[in-house]
């Protein structure tokens, strides 16, 4: 058990980062359970402490009688320093294990900018950084979450991958351990690696072999061992009522990021989007029923003492019962004191009504996402959203009283010319003059959001070639410059740190090597802008002999071996190439959840139907 | 309006949350205990409760006091179970009464719990790292001289505070074991106070108490207001 001095958490930020005991932590006598599971983010307390999905797995691997599980997360440089000073090994923050005594370590991968710090917490906790320097004393190193969908880059640093949902797949995998260890592990480590192999949705990236032709590029993975599947698709929960959702999270007791409940209503988002990797990566819609949601909204009150409810999805406002739930909660918690509100709004104004009615009085900012700055673009990437809509939508939230509104655009989509970089500017401008035609007075501020184009496996711009950062700069002062209007306010992204996402995101094995130069020459937290080292990335690719832009800025054939097309959630190449032509034609396709089936795959080749609770009355019936 | 006070603790598993999170932590346990509980007026509502001194991060306490309102009058023992079965690891219900607000005949109201505060009284256990002989010269070094100057450095401003002044009573030394045990009696007043780690680092700094000061641990023990706990003025 690990104790820290009061001289250590005196002389750190945030020292309760640090010191759990938090209510509805669970905490079970280490030896009468056979299996260990620590859950991690490689980011700090307060990001970590706001995940869903770990919220979700940390109920479902505790529930279980033979499993205890615990948290870990990043600890803060600071922290770091004292802990490699003081020989102080990462721990739990249930038990205040040493993490090395688990046999699990999963990791969520939100995001690529956290890689530096899964290679930094695995050495903290005295475990070796590469797969194949593992014994049988070690855990076993686990990902899974947003960025499973192409883990070549980190393949080697990991035992194994749990592609898609986790809530039945984490738990069979714990019955599957315990099962290998009360028969005397056999055939040791690598004898587990085969059992689990054989569960669904498991990638296990030692048992296969990669090959790269002349060029230099990736050619081929085939398995090596009988048990290694040529292809892994993703799981996914057919019925979402039917599986465990948080019903005691974990308390804080400081502030984190989310600080309040979040209430999933579904899982997917099909309209189509063809920049969006969650759009391709969550299909099919899963909508839990009205009644659970419902059930669970109490509990979770009930539970948490929050006053705070966030009804969270890809696109919320998609929910089909949506204005119905929402009286529901309204009518279940009144007198509560308790407020809803939605993460992200349609550009509809049903979406402005809904967010009028859940804010009340309090107007604090909508937020709009028409992603391009004209109408040619916006098809392109099948925005199915017109300026027309957007006017729409603002002039009905200038009326209801706000004043602020927030534009989220992405420069560097495919297509883009510098027409289209002018035309946000042009749009924003717009919206700023809608208010003073409503309101019949200068007053609103319009901050536009633009963030650098990342292309993603398994979306139709897989193939597409990332602009140059000097390129994403030139385009950001040419937008910078756009601006006459004094009520529009921009933000843009650091391109340095989304040339390297890009390069990561697309990469491949070889990638392994220049994380690891990377955090050896002491990369971390790289997505805090002011701890990201440039330099030491680029000096990393170097040393390990890679051409970053090969990866980032090369566009791949159509007919190319991608590194990532092993490990799917289930939609086709053949889609994904439709799509792309499609974008180049700036045609739209319609979202299959009530329109046409766009034959992405996902519901034959994952058995899985969409469940929308307005077609299911009968409204609609999709084909199939 | 129906106003109660709360005497709580300030566990070893908090000792290093803020005053403020410790606030937020109390107004999730009040609603998670379904107490009909009393909210201000506005956009923002939250929750009518206020808090006696703040207590400095790294600290704990047998002597929180909490002062909160509800809209309807449950008898005492209700309140107290509820509340009780909904605190977090930490933190314990030790005493609950309601106040009485004296008749409006009477003149004045309450005062603001914050204002009531005179005194407070600490417990500060430290390893002696010297001799025992050594440490009794120390405190008793510091409590002769008549006056003491504490030099305060926060990110705002610096400043020297004349610390014998807040001296309510001589510090006193005991021992448990290899620690020594501090008592302090501090004056606690509108205009300022002093910390019992301020006077911890000058006993050791300046007057050569040999202990090890990072693996001091401090507990607030008592919170008063003329000469009577907190919790026996209402």
């Amino acid at each position: 058990m690990i104790k820290l001095e009061p001289e250590i958490l005196q002389a750190v930020e945030k020292p309760a980062r640090y010191t759990g005991h938090e209510l509805n932590a669970v905490h079970k006598d280490w030896d009468e359970v056979d299996c260990h599971f620590a859950l991690a983010m490689a980011d700090t307390y307060e990001v970590g402490m706001s995940n869903l999905g770990l919220k979700i797995l940390y109920e479902v691997l505790n529930n279980r009688q033979d499993t205890a599980c615990e948290r870990v997360y990043a600890p803060w440089t600071d922290m770091e320093a004292i802990m490699r000073e003081r020989s102080i090994p990462l721990f739990s923050l249930e038990s205040f294990t040493e993490i090395k005594k688990f046999d699990f370590l999963g990791f969520t991968l939100q995001y690529e900018m956290i890689y530096s710090n899964i290679l930094n917490m695995l050495d903290l906790a005295g475990i070796p950084i590469w797969t194949k320097d593992r014994s049988d004393v070690d855990p076993f190193i686990v990902g899974g979450g947003p960025t499973v969908y192409n883990t070549e880059p980190i393949a080697d640093f990991f035992d194994f991958f749990i592609l898609g949902e986790g809530e039945e797949v984490i738990s069979e995998v714990a019955k599957t351990f315990v099962k290998w260890k009360r028969e005397g592990k056999p055939g040791g480590r690598k004898g587990f690696l085969k059992e689990v192999a054989k569960l669904e949705g498991i990638y296990v990236p030692s048992f296969y072999n990669v090959k790269y032709n002349e060029k230099g590029y990736f050619s081929s993975i085939e398995p090596k061992e009988p048990e290694a599947r040529a292809k892994i698709y993703k799981r996914v929960i057919k019925d979402l009522d039917s599986v465990h959702f948080v019903e005691k999270p974990v308390m804080p007791y400081i502030g984190i990021v989310h600080d309040r409940i979040m209430l999933e209503l579904f899982r997917g988002c099909t309209r189509g989007c063809r920049f969006c990797q969650a759009g391709t990566s969550y299909r099919p819609i899963r909508e839990r029923s009205r009644e659970y949601l419902r059930e669970l909204a109490r509990k979770l009150v009930d539970s948490s003492g929050y006053n705070e409810m966030s009804l969270t999805s890809l696109s919320s406002a998609d929910y089909s019962c949506l204005g119905e739930l929402v009286d529901d909660l309204f009518a279940d918690f009144e007198g509560e004191k308790v407020s809803f509100s939605l993460p992200s709004l349609r550009i509809d104004s049903f979406s402005i009504d809904l967010a009028h009615k859940m804010q009340q009085v309090r107007k604090s900012g909508l937020t709009f996402a028409p992603e391009a700055g004209t109408q040619r673009l916006r098809d392109v990437i099948n925005k199915g959203v017109t300026e027309e809509n957007l006017m729409t939508a603002v002039e009905a939230a200038f009326k209801q009283g706000w004043k602020q509104v927030k534009l989220y655009f992405m420069m560097g989509l495919p297509t883009e010319t510098d027409e289209d970089i002018v035309g946000i500017a042009r749009l924003a401008e717009k919206v700023a003059r809608k208010y003073k035609e409503v309101k019949g007075k200068w007053g609103v501020t319009v901050t536009i959001s633009v963030s650098c184009f990342v292309p993603k496996p398994h979306t139709p711009f897989q193939w597409f070639g990332q602009l140059p950062k000097d390129e994403f700069e030139r385009r950001q002062r040419l937008l910078k410059d756009s601006i006459t209007e004094r009520a529009v306010k921009f933000h843009y992204h650091d391109a340095r740190v989304s040339v390297l996402e890009g390069a990561i995101s697309r990469g491949d094995r070889r990638i392994s090597q220049v994380i690891y130069q990377a955090w050896k020459d002491g990369a971390k937290f790289d997505g805090w802008t002011d701890l990201f080292k440039e330099d030491v990335w680029h000096e990393a690719f170097r040393k390990c002999g890679i051409d970053m832009k090969e990866y980032s800025e090369r566009t791949r054939d159509f007919d190319e071996p991608l590194p990532w097309e092993h490990t799917t959630p289930g939609v086709s190449k053949d889609f994904l190439k439709r799509e792309w032509n499609k974008a180049v034609a700036e045609q739209l396709t319609e979202d299959c959840r009530r329109g046409k089936c766009s034959g992405c795959g996902v519901c034959p080749s994952l058995k899985v139907d969409i469940v929308d609770w307005k077609r299911k009355e009968g409204e609609v019936k999709a084909n199939v | 309006m129906y106003k109660y006070r709360a005497q709580l603790t300030k566990g070893d598993e908090i000792r290093y949350i803020s005053h403020l999170d410790y606030a937020g932590v109390m107004e999730r346990a009040i609603r998670r205990a379904k107490l009909p509980a009393a909210y201000t007026e506005g956009f923002n509502p939250h929750l009518k409760m206020s808090f006696a001194s703040p207590l400095s991060l790294g600290v704990t306490s047998d002597a929180e006091y909490m002062d909160f309102e509800l809209t309807k009058p449950l008898c005492q023992p209700e309140i107290f179970d509820k509340l009780s079965a909904a605190l977090p690891p930490g933190i314990r219900l030790i005493k609950l009464k309601p106040v009485k607000e004296p008749k409006p005949c009477e003149g004045k109201k309450h005062k603001a719990l914050m204002a009531e505060v005179e005194q407070g009284i600490y417990e500060v256990v430290a390893p002696l790292t010297g001799d025992w002989d050594e440490a009794v010269k120390a405190v008793a070094a510091y409590n002769a001289a008549s006056e003491v100057n504490y030099h305060r450095v926060t990110p705002k401003k610096t400043r020297d505070i004349e610390v014998k002044q807040y001296m309510l009573e001589p510090v006193k030394i005991g021992m448990s074991g290899d620690w020594v045990k501090l008592t302090m009696n501090i004056s606690i007043t509108q205009t300022g106070s002093i910390k019992p780690v301020e006077i911890l680092e000058l006993l050791h700094n300046e007057y050569g108490l040999p202990v090890a000061l990072g693996r001091a641990l401090i507990n607030r023990s008592k919170l008063m207001g003329q000469g009577k706990d907190l919790i026996d003025l209402v």
